[in-house]
């Protein structure tokens, strides 16, 4: 065997008696071991995070559009939209923010779908790493990227005017529902990317679907306003729970209509526990037998 | 002591629907040897090699890699194999060391051993010049050299390249052969699969030629060449008139196999180039002028079409 190959093996360690010299890892790799499985997850959690510098557009993805609707509501739709006893920044912000995070769907699907697609997770599954903390990496990785988006819209949202009406103990409630929230609709969307394999597919699949529910959610405009048949829609849109949660959080206001807009936040954690219940061991499944396209 | 195996399956199987992708494969591949799986698109190279390293659970059949069951005990195969897949799979957005350290430190090492791990890599396979650049920067070639690279950051017990080669213009295959040579001579045993007869020819010890899931021939390179039939000698003449000439002057002496559109005659050589030299020398009295006189021996094209022709549908 060659020097080269020969310095490989870690200094120290006793030579295996085969013939083959093989490295010997450092750190713990018994399966199932906690620790293993953190510095697994938190290793890939890096990779992606890393490349956001390099990338800063990619953030886009989770920016470009509440920042648009933030603008366009605010500034041109919103002269138009009376929201009685508010000002409209204190309507629209929250209901961005509550919008955004069934939104994500849209963002972690895509990541997922281009991941799978391009054989860097067939290579991470190859490695002696443990399977769930890829999966657990592509969905903490979105979530974090998808709180700095939030982030920036909140900031620009401050800027323009918005003021939460926030106790130290609403804010901690605020926080709460948004993790979950975004841990929720991130697991769905890791699944529809495991299942779709295309980018483009997941943003027509996501345009399609969340977008008329989006706008039915009460974003925008109240929904009292709205003609029957979009009106009954709207008081059972899932995302209408999560603008009326975190608008109920956010400035204390109170929508009436059908019961989980009356009661926003238990119906926001009802759905989300839903979604999870449902995506989670889907996408679990669908990871183990998961094959190249 | 019989050379340990580093792969063995039986009735191997993988269905897809009604599709069956591989079926009924038995393979053995030998410590410390190269075997090549060699066959068209969709002869089930991939989807063997996927089943091997654990991306894929067999419909049917068993298979034993570095002596554990890909299915049931797959950190085992996974800990002592490393696979490198069709698509060069590195973070396009980081440099070729940030990938390699990556994986190195998923391979549970603390970063300062990986970065000395991959320090060592970059020199020992010339890295060092793509070291640090972005993956999405290099050229097909360097990438696959990275992604190879990436396979490294152990001594695998057995390394399974997905094509390694497919796409790569002739000068970066050089070296991608070359490194793989190096390996081999490091002793890594080495199961790669191939739609080119010729990189199966110039790096496996052992050949298994499949088609549509099946094995249809294995031997060694030599083997499988010499079951197709023997060396020939290939005379091409200047124009068509000489060619006339040619046969005219040859017929009788030599069993001649002409090709009009090539402006070329084969006569069978098997004595090689005592052949040669009598061809050539019969050739020299008949006076016509020739483009090319060339020995050349069945090559594995040859064998392909002539050991898949039976199992066609």
């Amino acid at each position: 065997m060659s020097p080269s190959t020969s310095t490989l093996v870690r200094p120290g360690a006793e030579e295996a008696p085969s013939a083959e010299r093989r490295l010997v890892p450092e750190l713990g790799t018994r399966p199932g071991s906690f620790r293993r499985y953190v510095r697994e997850t938190a290793l890939l959690v890096g990779r992606g995070l890393r490349t956001i510098p390099r990338v800063p557009e990619r953030l886009l993805d989770v920016t470009i559009q509440p920042i648009m609707f933030t603008l366009l509501f605010l500034y041109v739709f919103g002269s138009a939209i009376d929201v009685p006893g508010m000002r409209y920044q204190d309507y629209l912000l929250p209901g961005l923010l509550g919008q955004g995070l069934a939104f994500g769907v849209m963002g972690a699907g895509a990541a997922t779908a281009a991941d799978f697609s391009s054989g860097v997770i067939d290579r991470f599954r190859s490695l002696p790493v443990t399977r769930l903390s890829v999966i657990s990496a592509q969905v903490v990785g979105q979530v974090l990227e998808q709180i700095i988006g939030m982030a920036i819209v909140v900031g620009l949202g401050l800027a323009l005017g918005w003021r939460p009406d926030l106790t130290a103990w609403g804010f901690l409630e605020l926080s709460g529902l948004v993790l979950l929230g975004l841990f929720a609709f991130t697991w769905l969307g890791v699944l529809i990317g495991m299942t779709f394999r295309s980018p483009d597919a997941v943003q027509g699949l996501g345009f399609g679907v969340l977008f008329p529910l989006a706008f039915l959610a009460g974003t925008f405009v109240p929904i009292d306003g709205m003609a029957a048949v979009p009106r009954a829609i709207a008081e059972w849109d899932p995302i209408s729970a999560l603008v009326a949660a975190v608008r109920q959080v956010c400035q204390g206001s109170h929508t009436s209509g059908s019961w989980q807009l009356e009661h926003p936040v238990p119906a926001m954690i009802g759905w989300c526990g839903l979604v999870i219940a449902v995506c989670v061991p889907l996408a679990l499944r669908r990871f183990r037998t998961i094959r190249a396209a | 002591m019989t050379a340990p195996l580093a792969v063995t399956t039986h009735g191997l199987t993988r269905r897809y629907g009604d599709v069956v992708a591989v079926d009924g494969l038995d393979l053995e591949v030998a410590a410390q040897t190269v075997v090549a799986l060699l066959g068209p698109n969709g002869a089930g190279k991939t989807t063997t090699v996927r089943m091997l390293a654990t991306l894929e659970a067999p419909s049917a059949g068993t298979a034993r890699v570095c002596g554990f069951d890909p299915v049931s005990q797959g950190d085992e195969v996974r800990r002592r194999i490393s696979l490198t897949g069709q698509f060069a799979a590195l973070e396009d957005n980081l440099t070729a060391r940030e990938n390699l350290v990556l994986m190195a430190r998923l391979r549970g090492f603390r970063r300062a051993t990986a970065l000395r791990i991959v320090g060592e890599l970059v020199d020992r396979l010339d890295l060092g010049e793509v070291r640090d650049t972005l993956i999405k920067n290099l050229s097909g070639g360097q990438r696959r050299r990275v992604d190879l690279a990436a396979s490294l950051v152990v001594q695998p017990e057995l390394l399974v390249l997905d094509e390694p080669t497919t796409g790569l213009d002739p000068r970066s295959r050089q070296m991608v052969w070359s490194t793989m040579r190096d390996l081999v001579a490091a002793g890594v045993t080495l199961l790669l699969t191939t739609q080119y007869l010729e990189e199966a020819d110039v790096l496996a010890d052992r050949i298994v030629l499949l088609d549509h899931g099946r094995v249809v021939a294995t031997g060694t390179p030599t083997d499988l060449k010499s079951r197709i039939g023997e060396q020939r000698v290939d005379v091409v003449a200047v124009d068509t008139a000489a060619l006339d000439q040619l046969v005219a002057a040859l017929d009788g002496a030599f069993e001649l196999q002409v090709l009009r559109e090539r402006r070329s005659v084969s006569i069978p050589a098997p004595g090689g180039s005592a052949d040669l030299a009598h061809i050539a020398a019969a050739l020299r009295a008949t006076g016509v002028p020739l483009d090319e006189v060339a020995l050349r021996r069945p090559t594995l094209d040859d064998a392909f079409l002539a050991l898949t022709a039976g199992t066609a549908a």
